[in-house]
């Protein structure tokens, strides 16, 4: 355990070198079938991201965990997401999360500056996730266009 | 336990490196207006840069590091109106902080682990109006130094551990307009707690995120609010109870996808009989036993907002909403127009229907009884309709502005708006239609100022297609195309007299005719940009001025000297992302745009693309010289020299050819 940590602090140490925008990679869930894997491309902050359950047979209603700071009012708020696999892109779409007209979660209309965690229920459908290696682009954005997250993530389903 | 040490040297080793890597950073805030308005966020700063001037009256300071503010902290920046502390890591506000500025108007501390702030640490400005302090640890109202807040408008309290909104005795709160509590821990509130607000006028009120259990008896008693706020409440009936003989302008009572509410029922509308509202918002709440009677006390109602409330269909026979002037059923599932029951409304102005979960048929004459309507917003809800609209929107005579964008195809026929001659403002965005043969489907709307027709797919070689918009200011055909990719000479555009504003971009131009837009003698607008056009196509705006002209992301290598008088007319040009060449070919046009620069929208995206060496330079930046050389000179001499000679010589060859013939 110590070795490992060790190793942890080492690789820390290490990595700067890769350039100081490079925030770690965080596993959102590992199980047998399925592993999601994030990394924050916002150069200011890393934040923090996890799903329950976590199953290749994506239920419907997940429940999410996310906190993170905000560097902008998200009195509106986007959700841009790009998926690929093999390189080419299958998915591209837009979803908004706050509008002035349609606060869709509790979260909407809070400042810049604050803390955020959420945990509760996001309005997705369940599908089933076929075999293969993905990457996901997500940006999390408000009214003026500035960036409030930005995730590269891995989703590897066996 | 060597290891755990040697953790520990690692540790230190990676912060130190961190640091440096903080410090090591080039620290530079932007500059957003000159001497006047600059941004520092996120630079790590620990104090006011030098490079900062006197006179700087907006700072945006957020994201530094700054654990203890004193009045020397900003000293040097007396002129501060606006000053932006977000983040921070504020610990302490000691006396006399703000002691010389008395230009202050707003302070932001959101976000900062605020310990102490003491009794003086807000004196000095003399007309202090907003104060956030969002997420700065308060628990108790007390710990606002309330000295010099008799100017105070605006106070965000939001996301701390409040719970009780009680101020102290000497709290001055007549000047406050807005009051923000939201996400905090309110759940009671007592006559004592609103008494403090006693002297407030047309206050607005947020308990958003606050689970309120209990409200006492007459705590709202004859007060008067512009707004109240208890969204994502749990139990809506207390605060319907509680509210009693209170009047308001506006009650947001929505719910959220993450908050687990009970359905409401009709009964809990009671209280609204007791209470004087003008306008309602229940988004994402459910109503479970919805009928007439639900409606019985919003009689006195002006604007109801039913956003996402699963509905269906309306109840027939709903009396009493006779005042009501706006209706909001976004996000609902209806599938006929019809079953919203406009007749209930007559009085209704403006109608709301976006983004219907269902397709939504418009049947004939549903909201025939809508008679003053003036408003409707149909995007967004998968209408389909093969002969649009005048069936549709009978005895609409009084509508201004029509929303019909993002919904599937509509067909057109001549005076499709027929029923709607009063229209100003038209939006057909992103939804396809189509018109058989040279029809007009606009034909009769002459007070027409405002079309969109972005994404249509239209049929542009239809010249009639626009006919009868003699008074159309805006035009916006974003993303349709044209034959060949080409405005000819005559087009549809021909009749539109009064147009200022014209959006052609993304239309895949490749030419515009010289006298494609001869007839619009108005226009003041004029985005061209994403399409293939080249330089001469600008020969199109050789009889406007003073316009503004966005060309940019086209074709255009070089501009011909004979086009820069155009130029020079407009007030605002945007030529960015052209792939424009620097070499002497372009010379004139170079060395006016250098002169000009004042003239031109983003010109830190206008660069050159030829030559190879000049690649991605700012037009700008370049400097050309394109006189002919000492080397050129020489050798036009040498050239010419030699070319006499030959002549001597070929007179002189053919007299004696001649003379040895005679």
């Amino acid at each position: 355990m110590k070795g490992f940590t060790v190793a942890v602090l080492v690789w820390t140490l290490i990595s700067p070198s890769r350039g100081s925008k490079a925030w770690p990679t965080h596993t959102v869930c590992r199980d047998g079938n399925l592993e999601v894997l994030y990394q924050s491309c916002d150069p200011l902050q890393d934040f923090g991201f996890s799903v329950d359950p976590c199953s290749k047979h994506l239920k419907a209603k997940l429940n999410i965990r996310f906190g993170m700071i905000l560097r902008e009012d998200i009195k509106e708020l986007f959700l841009d997401i790009a998926l690929f696999t093999k390189g080419s892109s299958i998915l591209n779409f837009s979803y908004p999360i706050c509008e002035e007209d349609l606060p869709k979660f509790s979260f909407c209309g809070r400042r810049k500056g604050e803390q955020i965690y959420f945990a509760g229920p996001i309005n997705n459908p369940g599908f089933e996730i076929l075999p293969g290696k993905y990457h996901v682009l997500l940006e999390l954005y408000n009214g003026d266009r500035s960036t409030v997250a930005c995730a590269n993530a891995t989703v590897i389903s066996s | 336990m060597m290891a755990s040490h040697a953790s520990c040297f690692l540790l230190a080793v990676v912060f130190s490196a961190s640091c440096k890597a903080i410090t090591s950073l080039n620290q530079m805030c932007t500059e957003k207006e000159a001497n006047n308005t600059y941004n520092c966020e996120n630079l790590g700063l620990t104090g006011v840069p030098d490079t900062l001037p006197n006179t700087t009256e907006f700072l945006e300071f957020g994201f530094n590091f700054l654990p203890t503010l004193e009045n020397t902290t900003f000293s040097r920046l007396v002129d501060l109106i606006f000053l932006d502390l977000t983040r921070c890591q504020i610990n302490w506000v000691h006396e006399d902080t703000f002691q010389n500025h008395h230009q202050l108007n707003t302070i932001v501390l959101t976000g900062n682990p605020l310990i102490f702030m003491a009794e003086t640490s807000l004196n000095g400005p003399t007309s202090l109006q907003h104060l956030f302090l969002i997420q700065t640890g308060i628990s108790s109202l007390e710990f606002i130094p309330s000295q010099n807040l008799e100017n105070l408008e605006s106070l965000y309290l939001g996301s701390n551990h409040i719970s009780s909104i009680k101020f102290p005795e000497n709290f001055p709160t007549q000047n406050l307009k807005v009051l923000d509590f939201q996400n905090n821990a309110i759940h009671y509130l007592s006559s004592e707690d609103l008494h403090a607000l006693e002297k407030t006028t047309n206050l607005s009120l947020n308990f958003n995120g606050n689970d309120i259990k209990g409200i006492e008896t007459g705590a709202f008693r004859s007060k008067i609010f512009q707004s109240l706020n208890f969204g994502g409440t749990l139990n809506l009936s207390v605060v319907l109870k509680g509210l009693q003989n209170s009047t308001t302008q506006s009650l947001w009572l929505g719910s959220y996808e993450d908050t687990d509410d009970e359905d409401l029922t009709s009964a809990m509308f009671d209280g609204l009989c007791e209470m004087s509202v003008e306008s309602i918002n229940l988004q994402k709440q459910y109503i479970s036993d919805i009928s007439s009677a639900t409606f019985r006390c919003f009689t006195q109602l002006q604007e109801l907002d039913l956003t996402a409330n699963h509905l269906n269909e309306l109840p027939s026979g709903i009396k009493g909403m006779k005042a009501l002037k706006k209706l909001v059923l976004n996000v609902n599932g209806f599938d006929q127009l019809c079953h919203i029951r406009a007749a209930s409304f007559p009085s209704l102005l403006d109608l709301s229907i976006k983004g219907n979960k269902r397709k939504l048929d418009l049947g004939a004459g549903c909201l025939e009884k809508l008679e003053n309507l003036q408003k409707l917003d149909l995007s967004h809800s998968d209408i389909e309709a093969s002969d649009c609209c005048n069936l549709q929107l009978k005895n609409l005579s009084h509508l201004q502005y029509l929303n019909l964008s993002y919904n599937e195809p509509l067909g057109l026929q001549s005076q499709a708006f027929k029923e709607c001659p009063r229209l100003e403002g038209l939006d057909l965005a992103f939804t396809r239609w189509y018109v058989k043969g040279p029809q007009s489907p606009f034909q009769n709307l002459h007070i027409l100022q405002v079309l969109n027709l972005s994404h249509c797919l239209l049929d542009t070689s239809n010249q009639h297609l626009l006919t009868g918009l003699v008074d159309l200011r805006h035009l916006n055909l974003q993303g349709n195309h044209f034959q060949d990719g080409s405005i000819s000479k005559t087009n549809l555009l021909q009749t539109l007299r009064s147009l200022e504003i014209l959006i052609l971009s993304s239309c895949d131009l490749l030419s515009i005719d010289k006298q494609a837009f001869q007839s619009l003698g108005k226009l003041s607008h004029v985005d061209l940009s994403y399409n293939n056009l080249m330089g001469n196509s600008i020969d199109a705006l050789s009889h406007l001025q003073g316009i503004y002209l966005n060309m940019a992301a086209n074709n255009i290598h070089v501009i011909p000297s004979h086009l820069l008088p155009t130029l020079s007319q407009q007030s605002t040009i945007n030529l960015s992302h052209n792939p424009l060449d620097c070499t002497c070919s372009n010379i004139h046009f170079i060395t006016w745009y250098k002169e000009n620069l004042q003239k031109f929208e983003a010109s830190e995206d206008t660069k050159c693309i030829n030559p190879p060496s000049l690649k991605g330079v700012k037009l700008s930046d370049v400097k050309l010289s394109c006189g002919i050389t000492a080397m050129g000179i020489f050798f036009l001499v040498v050239f010419l020299f030699l070319i006499a000679i030959l002549l001597i010589f070929s007179v002189k060859f053919l007299l004696r050819w001649k003379y040895q013939h005679i």
